[in-house]
């Protein structure tokens, strides 16, 4: 993590529907700078409503959000776009132009960049998610759901927006799609130094790439820190009715043997039970 | 051993406007009362197989077809996808594009009035589907749409299983499905294993769920179905799953990597508790 600073601030908030449904209760965290966090919770459980608070597409009821200094309440939606991106869980909920050009430029478009900089955006945003040339002029209904993803995600990265949230990234996508696409936000925290918050209920990609887990339940923060902390909490997920992955409710069976509830991998348990072999003589 | 109930043989498929073979000479044997799941990545062709299986492919859809695929009894371009519903039914990714009532009862019954059952056939079997799937009475009158993902899928599957098919086939069941859904269905899935000898044969990623609830695993790859074998068999080979882009369940892959550090050679485990007898019975032996 290269944190530089603090990138969002959630400060007891609160969030009722306009039907009256309480999304929110009484929220806090902070998220710095460079930070690989995920979301995770059952539906209903606040945290697609959080997120949505952090990128400012709702306003809290109470409290206030902070991104990058910025009151959410104040900040016009043209600057927040440009601070937080959210990618929806199914692109087509968010793509809607005649070719994959115009879909990533038109935010820029709106943003009144001269079109040789939108232009160079839309390259950059393309060549990041490993969108061909090609497809500049197809039509974005036209390709696979893959695809399509890519040129979503490419349209909020056209907006350089320094935090990413992500809603269920690997939902509809096989072992190999998913592995593809989270490889490929790491690769943005890492070498483009996003902020990036996955909402997600997959919870072996959730283990395998998230730092920093927030489990939430009834819209309340239940749990908030190192994933590997997170998942070791086996009775607080299990009212939240999250199940941690296969490997660390293994690893919470066999506490006995001196197995911690913390394991997050294979090859982390493969090593405990071998040295336990080899050492244990 | 008896006639297979499913036999798919050198089964070639292309849609209309496709370059390639969807599906490139398969060959598949399904016998009655078997529970099967379809694995494999995504566009590998597991959905067009399964729309093979009840005449949706070649019927529906123009394209072009070799080889032949018999169900029940049935070759598939000789009988109408309306006759080979009688004995395969079919369950969608989406619960709310099969719907079609105002409410829960109606959806279930809907296939049993058009056959024109006597009542108290129709109520009978609407009865044993509405428990098998779990969902209580004071649901009848609720509009499907007003229930849960997991709700609505159920309701799918008890609809389908009103008709009381031979053959019940689900493409991705859970996939839009939140993870309570998920337990749901999967709850469903097995008590329809327990207590339904029907051959059931389902597309399902979740290998941590299925695959002990599986006689018979498939693994379709690139349009060819290059292994088939009951679940211990087929997850014998770890890297070769992998290779095929096919991620087995964690407890699977920690036995592969402990024979590989030569501290285990016993069969793979197939849950959990499988899973923790091995870890106690290698660290037993310090």
């Amino acid at each position: 993590m290269t944190g530089v600073g603090e990138a969002v601030r959630v400060d007891h908030i609160s969030y009722v529907y306009p039907d009256g449904t309480v999304g929110l209760k009484e929220a806090t965290l902070t998220i710095q700078e460079g930070e690989f966090l995920a979301f995770i919770g059952q539906n209903g459980s606040g945290k697609t409503t959080l997120s949505k608070n952090i990128s400012g597409l709702l306003k809290p009821t109470t409290g206030d959000v902070w991104v990058f200094g910025r009151n959410t309440k104040e900040a016009p939606m043209s600057e927040l776009a440009t601070l937080v991106g959210y990618i929806f869980q199914n692109p087509d909920h968010q793509l809607f132009n005649q070719t994959v050009y115009d879909e990533i430029a038109y935010g820029p478009r709106n943003l009144k960049l001269p079109e040789e900089e939108v232009e160079e955006r839309v390259t950059e945003a393309m060549r990041i998610v490993g969108l061909d040339e090609s497809y500049r002029e197809k039509h974005p209904f036209f390709l696979s759901k893959g695809l399509r993803q890519r040129v979503a995600i490419a349209s909020i990265l056209a907006m350089r927006p320094k935090v990413i949230i992500v809603d269920e990234p690997t939902t509809g996508q096989d072992f190999r799609q998913s592995i593809d696409i989270m490889d490929f936000l790491t690769m943005l925290n890492r070498e483009h130094g996003h902020t990036i918050i996955i909402i997600t209920h997959d919870m072996p990609i959730v283990a395998k790439y998230a730092e920093r887990t927030v489990a939430m339940a009834d819209g309340r923060i239940l749990l908030d820190g190192p994933t590997r902390e997170v998942f070791a909490q086996a009775e607080v997920l299990a009212r939240a009715n999250i199940k941690p992955p296969q490997i660390t409710r293994l690893a919470q069976r066999l506490g006995d043997l001196g197995v911690p509830p913390s394991v997050l991998s294979i090859e982390e348990m493969a090593n405990l039970i071998e040295s336990a072999v080899r050492g244990g003589g | 051993m008896a006639e297979p109930v499913i036999r798919v043989e050198g089964l070639k498929w292309k849609y209309e406007g496709s370059r390639d073979w969807v599906l490139k000479g398969v060959d598949l044997e399904i016998h009655q009362g078997e529970f099967v799941s379809i694995v494999g990545p995504n566009d590998s062709g597991k959905t067009t197989l399964a729309m093979s299986l009840n005449g949706l492919v070649p019927n529906n859809y123009p394209g072009a077809m070799q080889g032949r695929v018999v169900v029940d009894g049935m070759d598939t371009r000789e009988h109408s996808v309306a006759e080979i519903a009688e004995s395969v039914g079919f369950v969608f990714p989406d619960p709310e594009s099969q719907f079609l009532s105002m409410t829960v009862e109606e959806e279930v019954v809907f296939a049993l009035e058009n056959r024109g059952l006597p009542r108290e056939e129709i109520e009978e079997r609407m009865w044993w589907a509405l428990e098998l799937t779990n969902i209580p009475e004071d649901y009848l009158e609720k509009p499907p749409y007003e229930l849960s993902g997991g709700e609505k899928q159920r309701v799918a599957i008890a609809s389908v299983l009103a008709m009381r098919p031979k053959i019940i086939v689900l493409d991705e069941p859970t996939s839009m499905l939140d993870p309570i859904g998920k337990t749901e269905v999967i709850e469903v899935l097995t008590e329809m294993k327990r207590r339904y000898n029907a051959t059931v044969i389902v597309i399902e990623h979740r290998l941590e769920d299925i695959a002990p609830l599986a006689d018979k695993m498939v693994l379709v790859y690139h349009g060819t179905i290059p292994k088939v074998a009951p679940p211990r068999e087929f997850f014998q080979d770890i890297d070769f799953l992998l290779e095929h882009d096919v991620f087995p369940p964690d407890v699977m892959v920690l036995a592969n990597e402990l024979r590989k550090r030569g501290l285990y050679d016993g069969p793979v485990p197939m849950t959990v508790d499988e899973a923790e007898r091995m870890v106690r019975e290698v660290l037993g032996r310090r």
